[in-house]
């Protein structure tokens, strides 16, 4: 009785199905690309403003971690209790894929619809006349799709422990929590001091921090302490996402 | 032991608590290649549970479990494994072809897509999408997800429930030929006429244990000939005093009985109620052989 070797590609395949499905969920896709650009676009180019120049740069910073939170938040926190629900995850549980290409795979789509997001956001700014440099473009762009990876943890987490309505609901108020105490909408200096403690707690806040020192704006403290915030929420998010995945039955 | 060399799966004095109640209790269990093994008993006797050992979605908390010799929770085990579940769901948006091909990739050695959509009768569906599916051709798309690895072992969960009696027939014979061909196949299934037709060996739980290891043939004989139905006046508790009944309970409106000896037992009931309406001799089936096998238990628990 001897095991049979993996075929190989089974992780790349899995990958490239998920984001066929998501791109098939036009009423998942849309908002959770459009809203961030709407709330971007609202902010910095419609509604009246301080005359600061650079403004619309200054706001890139977060709302680029904000077009993140949606896709990773919704996409797995309800999405993955909705497939639980539904006895998909049942499906790909008894077949021989390894776990950890279905999380890969919810990461990937995740990425891309954020990748959609964010490019309306980096558009947007243009046109707001941010000009950046080829370089910073591209570390900022990074920086924003890997701002993914602890929200789709917790919410990979939650998906496995929750029921869908419970998901969605929660999903929502992190979605605002995040945002807000984050400081992804107003800046943080401007909140009040215990917002601005709690948002020390989100991984959103750290992240935007990263997101201002890339574009050369002043941060609260050293951006490698943000960075190292961000490390331990992302590793204790993954311990949640794990232990979700090994106790749930189903 | 024979049981023990041919074993593709195992549970070996397996215990399984869940929500608080002992829902396995040291459960041996062995299935065989080439042999389509069914696994019967009432609800609540611990068939769902038992499946999801051996598909490695649950540990047991005592005892092993295997999967051709190793932990059924790795995914090389399950690379020997086709499994059809009734609780599983399928994506929506997803076209037959691209999921059967999706989960083809998953196995070293799968059969070629054209031979799995036409073993599962899928053929003409294959560019559907899975959301706009009948119940019946939702199943299918299951079954040929199960085939689609040529798994050494199939588990089959009320593979034919919500199809109907063609697809049904049809799926049989696949069934059939995969294990002549020396697949093992587990089998659950609340129509015991499917595991009659189909299965090689009965395994019949009650309580979290085996109580019965046997061919069909050799079950329906235990059950003792046959069962007769008629509308009397005689109560259960007076017919179960007449020669050769082995058992007797009310069915509806009608009087069931389980005799050894059906004419001692007609002319019995004859002489004891002349105005006995409706009188049909059958010969037992499983379910009646199961019933009878498992009817002392009840009375052991409601005692």
């Amino acid at each position: 009785m001897t095991a049979l070797a993996a075929p190989t590609g089974v992780w790349r395949r899995e990958a490239l199905t998920e984001v066929k499905r998501s791109l098939r969920l036009p009423q998942f896709l849309l908002p959770t690309a459009l809203t961030p650009a709407a709330f971007y676009a609202l902010f910095t180019l419609a509604l009246p403003h301080p005359e600061v120049p650079g403004y619309a740069v200054a706001t890139l910073a977060g709302y680029g971690v904000f077009a993140a939170t949606g896709p990773a938040l919704f996409g797995f926190g309800a999405g993955v209790a909705v497939e639980r629900e539904q006895g998909l995850i049942e499906l790909k549980r008894v077949s021989p894929m390894p776990a950890g290409a279905y999380v890969a795979a919810k990461l990937v789509a995740a990425v891309t619809i954020t990748a959609f997001a964010l490019a309306l956001i980096y558009a947007l700014a243009i046109v707001a006349g941010a000009r950046l440099s080829a370089g910073t473009w591209v570390v900022l762009a990074m920086l924003h799709l890997a701002s993914a990876i602890p929200f789709a943890l917790i919410g990979f987490g939650m998906g496995m422990r929750m029921t869908a309505k419970g998901a969605v609901a929660i999903a929502n108020a992190l979605f605002l929590g995040f945002s807000i105490l984050g400081g992804l909408w107003i800046p943080s200096a401007l909140l009040p001091g215990w917002m601005q403690t709690l948002g020390a707690f989100t991984p959103s806040y750290h992240l935007g921090q990263i997101a201002r020192a890339i574009l050369d704006l002043p941060t609260t403290g050293s951006p490698w302490i943000h960075g190292a915030a961000v490390l331990a929420m992302t590793m204790v998010a993954a311990a949640w996402a794990w232990t979700g995945w090994r106790r749930s039955p189903a | 032991m024979i049981d023990d060399l041919a074993a593709v799966a195992r549970l070996s004095g397996v215990s399984k608590r869940l929500g608080g109640r002992l829902v396995l209790d040291g459960l041996d269990l062995a299935i065989r290649a080439g042999e389509v093994t069914a696994l019967l008993g009432p609800n609540g006797a611990g068939k769902t549970t038992s499946v999801a050992l051996l598909t490695g979605r649950l540990a047991p908390d005592a005892g092993t479990a295997q999967l051709f010799g190793i932990d059924p929770r790795r995914p090389a085990a399950r690379r020997r494994l086709g499994v059809m579940l009734q609780s599983a769901g399928l994506p929506d948006v997803l076209t037959i072809r691209e999921l059967v091909t999706l989960h083809a990739g998953y196995y070293p050695d799968p059969r070629p897509l054209n031979e799995v959509l036409a073993l599962a009768g899928l053929g003409d569906l294959a560019d559907r999408r899975c959301g706009a599916l009948s119940g019946g051709q939702a199943r299918r798309v299951q079954y040929a997800l199960a085939i689609c690895g040529r798994a050494d072992l199939l588990v089959l969960d009320e593979p034919t429930a919500a199809m109907d009696r063609g697809a049904a027939r049809t799926l049989w014979g696949t069934v059939r030929d995969l294990a002549d061909g020396g697949a093992a196949v587990l089998l659950t299934s609340h129509d015991l006429a499917e595991a009659d037709t189909l299965a090689d060996r009965v395994l019949v739980m009650d309580a979290g244990r085996i109580v019965a290891d046997d061919t069909p043939a050799a079950l329906r004989a235990r059950a003792g000939g046959s069962v007769i139905r008629c509308r009397t006046t005689l109560v259960p508790a007076v017919a179960a005093l007449l020669p050769a009944v082995r058992e007797a309970g009310m069915e509806g409106a009608d009087l069931r009985i389980v005799s050894v000896d059906a004419a001692a037992t007609v002319r019995a009931l004859l002489d004891a109620d002349a105005q006995l309406e409706a009188l049909r001799i059958a010969d037992a089936t499983l379910e009646d052989a199961i019933a009878t096998l498992l009817s002392p238990i009840e009375e052991r628990k409601a005692a």
